[in-house]
C-alpha cells in the first residue's frame, strides 16, 4: 500500500465519521484532490489490501471496519450518533475508534432475547455475555462478510 | 461473531456445528481496544501480519483456531 493509497483511506473513515455514512466517489475525491473514477481505482487496491471492503461489483462500500455501511444487527450509539458495526468485535471498536462511551444494541442469536451493552472506557458494563466466533482466524477473509 | 448469553445459547445455536473460539465479553472489549485502537489516527499504516498476531498472542489468544495464517 503506497502513501497516496493510505492517504485515500485515511480521507475515506475520516468522511465516514465526520458525515455518519460512506462517502461518495466525488466526495472523497474532493477530500484528496482525485477524479472519482481516481478513487475508485484506489478503492479498489484497498479492498484487494483489506483496507476497506467494496460490494463488489458495485464500487461501493461495505465496510469500513468496524464500522458497516448498510444496518446490521449490531448497532451502536456513541457520539450522539447510531452507527452499525460489522460484527459484536466491531461494535466495540466503534466506541475504541470514536473515543466515546455509548451502547451497543444486539440480540442473542439462539433466543432472540435483545442484548444492551453499555460501554465506559471500552469496558462492557455487563461482563457476564459470551463471545462467540464461528470461523477460525486464518478463514476471516476467506468470505468476510459471513465472518 | 455475535454475543450470546451463556455457553447454553452459544450450543443450542450450533446446533450440531463444530464450535468455534468463545471468550468472555470483557475480553472481547479488550481485543477492540488493541486491534482498533489506531484506525483514525492520522499516521496509520496497515498492520503487518506479524502485529495482528502480536494482538491476539498478547490477549492469550492462542492455539491453532486464533492463528492467522
Amino acid at each position: 500500500m503506497d502513501q497516496a493509497d493510505i492517504e485515500l483511506r485515511n480521507a475515506t473513515y475520516a468522511l465516514f465519521v465526520e458525515l455518519g455514512r460512506v462517502p461518495t466517489l466525488e466526495e472523497t475525491g474532493v477530500a484528496v484532490g482525485a477524479t472519482a473514477s481516481e478513487v475508485e481505482a484506489g478503492w479498489q487496491r484497498l479492498h484487494e489490501a483489506h483496507a476497506l471492503v467494496l460490494d463488489l461489483p458495485r464500487a461501493a462500500i461495505r465496510m469500513a471496519n468496524p464500522f458497516s455501511a448498510v444496518p446490521t444487527p449490531f448497532r451502536v450509539h456513541a457520539g450522539g450518533r447510531d452507527w452499525y458495526a460489522n460484527c459484536a468485535w466491531d461494535a466495540f471498536g466503534i466506541c475504541v475508534v470514536l473515543e466515546f462511551d455509548g451502547h451497543i444494541e444486539t440480540s442473542c442469536p439462539d433466543c432472540g432475547e435483545e442484548i444492551r451493552v453499555g460501554v465506559r472506557d471500552n469496558r462492557p458494563d455487563d461482563e457476564s455475555l459470551l463471545f462467540h466466533c464461528l470461523v477460525p482466524a486464518v478463514h476471516w477473509w476467506d468470505d468476510i462478510v459471513f465472518t | 461473531m455475535n454475543l450470546f448469553r451463556s455457553e447454553e445459547h452459544i450450543e443450542r445455536w450450533l446446533d450440531g456445528r463444530e464450535p468455534g473460539g468463545t471468550i468472555p465479553v470483557a475480553k472481547l472489549a479488550e481485543l477492540a481496544e488493541e486491534w482498533w485502537g489506531d484506525r483514525l489516527a492520522p499516521d496509520w499504516r496497515p498492520h503487518t501480519f506479524a502485529q495482528n498476531q502480536a494482538i491476539l498472542d498478547g490477549l492469550g489468544l492462542t492455539g491453532d483456531f486464533w492463528r492467522l495464517g
